[in-house]
């Protein structure tokens, strides 16, 4: 009877696994399906020579370059602002908090979680219009509005991640560096943090993920069709989800459609390499940490 | 003979009137204990009888868990100079250095076996480069460990057998320059053979460190003790030494009554 029910379990967690696989698979290979033809320089960089747009020389028109360059800055301000306080939370929150506060902090975390999008877009447009009333009557929607509200999007994602995988660590090694004298910071720093980096990574590329992708949130806080390369953080800017969007809901042409597949395959791209650039500080972060 | 020595010398560390609250609930009460360098003290009673709070409460480390009361005093002695480590003798990270611990089970830090001794060394006693190899090969081969683990010191700690992290635990003591080593059943989770080395190892140890040690064997407490206080109920009952360890059928009929 045990072998049976053991199969059953078995064989179901073989086919979620492969159905996984397969979904992954079945997306990535429509999108190279349909996009593979358009992946060329003219669809990053238009007419212009790709070495005078990169170098910032001349304009792209009618290629991706901007919104390229406009995803990556996007993604890496809201980073820069979402993973070092996302961290530092998670760290509080595991190690410094007492329990009441924790769990009233942790309260607040999930609530932030669970803000749709669209609701952190329409708070960072109604912000700058408060601005512009009071303070600012110069301010506008902007590259910095739109980082920091997609920031305020993956936060509590990092947050709990972080918190998550520092309390996992078997309390016998968590206490184990007081036995040895150390101070709770060099505790912290010397094995908690190390252990628990494995999960924090998570958390950073689940932030980068979701910082990447989001189109609800830049909606309302910047992003336009055409805008160039933003010259400063507070210009409008162009993002790929928003021009994958743009394309597919008001393509004129099959031609403009498929450019909109290649579009997405460049997206995945970045993602991708984004990833893998965090995999790898990560594990010669750990390297440092366990060897030496 | 050596009572009178033993009473013209001061003890290490003595424990008075020691009494250890747990949400209110008494686990240690009135115990008072010393401990003389060159001497293995050993703690034996029933589990449950708060014979780890009583080491843990010489290092402070039952103060990490919540809601511990504690009062009485620890006395230290170090370089001539003694205090209450309760009342702020000496900070507390300098403390859980001076008074090393091993647990039941062996608790390397998920490490290379190199960085289970190099991180302490480099932490606290600022020790770099070439002499940073020297004292930790001098460590190793200290507890026997050197020759089993030179060629393979950047290989995980956890991948060692149970033994060997124990000894890598000690080694991570001594690398501290402490003057009291606790040991919490320190043979408990190894075979025969590992733990009669652990033993020897102690027996070495004791010349030059003040050791008290929780055994759960009487066996092994009459081969390693210099003297034994039995704990029950968190009060120690009764207190041997050289004389009651001598004789194993009289130790056992002590013991049983104690018990």
């Amino acid at each position: 009877m045990k072998r049976v029910s053991d199969r059953i379990v078995t064989g179901a967690a073989w086919l979620s696994g492969g159905g996984l696989m397969l979904a992954a698979a079945v997306v990535i290979g429509f999108l190279i399906l349909r996009g593979y033809k358009n992946l060329d320089l003219a669809l990053l960089f238009g007419d212009t020579p790709w070495q005078a747009a990169i170098m910032g020389e001349r304009p792209v028109f009618g290629g991706i370059w901007p919104a390229f360059m406009g995803t990556f800055y996007l993604v890496f301000l809201s980073s820069a602002m979402a993973i070092p306080i996302g961290i530092a939370s998670g760290i509080y929150l595991a190690e410094y908090a007492s329990r009441r506060l924790r769990s009233l902090l942790g309260f607040f975390v999930d609530l932030l979680a669970g803000t749709p999008s669209i609701v952190m877009g329409l708070f960072g447009f109604t912000a700058i219009l408060f601005l512009r009333k009071t303070l600012l009557p110069e301010a506008q929607t902007c590259l910095f509005l739109a980082a920091a509200c997609i920031a305020l999007l993956v936060l509590p994602y990092v947050i709990r991640i972080t918190e998550t995988s520092i309390e996992a660590i078997p309390e016998p090694l968590r206490l184990l560096g007081y036995s040895v004298g150390f101070t709770r910071w060099r505790n912290l720093r010397s094995v908690l943090l190390p252990l628990a980096s494995r999960g924090m990574l998570s958390g950073a590329i689940l932030a980068v993920g979701r910082a990447s992708e989001d189109t609800a949130v830049i909606l309302l806080t910047g992003v336009v069709a055409h805008a160039g390369i933003p010259g400063s953080m507070f210009d409008k800017f162009e993002a790929l989800p928003f021009r994958i969007y743009y394309l597919a809901a008001e393509y004129r042409n099959l031609g403009e459609l498929d450019q909109g597949f290649a579009t997405s395959l460049v997206l995945l791209c970045i993602s991708g390499t984004l990833f893998l650039i965090a995999v790898c500080l990560q594990k010669s972060a750990e390297m440092r940490w366990k060897r030496r | 003979m050596e009572e009178t020595v033993r009473k013209i010398m001061e003890p290490i560390l003595s424990v008075e009137n020691l009494s250890v609250h747990f949400s209110d609930k008494p686990v240690l009460q009135d115990v008072s204990l010393s401990l003389w360098p060159g001497e293995i003290t050993v703690i034996v009673g029933p589990s449950g009888s708060g014979k780890s709070t009583l080491l843990r409460a010489v290092n402070r480390l039952n103060e990490l868990y919540p809601h511990c009361r504690t009062s009485g005093s620890v006395r230290l002695r170090i370089h001539g100079e003694s205090g209450d480590v309760y009342r702020g003798f000496m900070a507390l990270s300098e403390l859980r250095q001076r008074v090393g611990m091993v647990f039941q089970t062996p608790a390397v830090f998920p490490f290379s076996i190199q960085k289970n001794l190099t991180l302490p060394l480099q932490v606290y006693l600022g020790v770099n480069g070439s002499t940073l190899t020297e004292r930790m090969e001098e460590i190793l081969r200290d507890v026997g460990l050197w020759e089993e683990v030179k060629d393979r010191l950047r290989d995980d700690a956890t991948t060692l057998s149970g033994g060997q992290q124990q000894r890598l635990c000690i080694a991570r003591m001594l690398a501290l320059k402490p003057a009291v080593l606790l040991l919490d059943e320190p043979t408990a989770s190894l075979d025969f053979k590992s733990a009669a080395r652990i033993e020897k190892l102690l027996l070495n140890l004791k010349r030059r460190y003040g050791i008290l040690a929780v055994s759960h064997s009487l066996a092994q407490t009459r081969r390693i003790a210099d003297r034994v206080c039995v704990l029950r109920e968190g009060r120690i009952v009764q207190e041997l030494d050289h004389e009651h360890l001598r004789d194993p059928d009289a130790f056992q009929t002590i013991i049983d009554v104690a018990f």
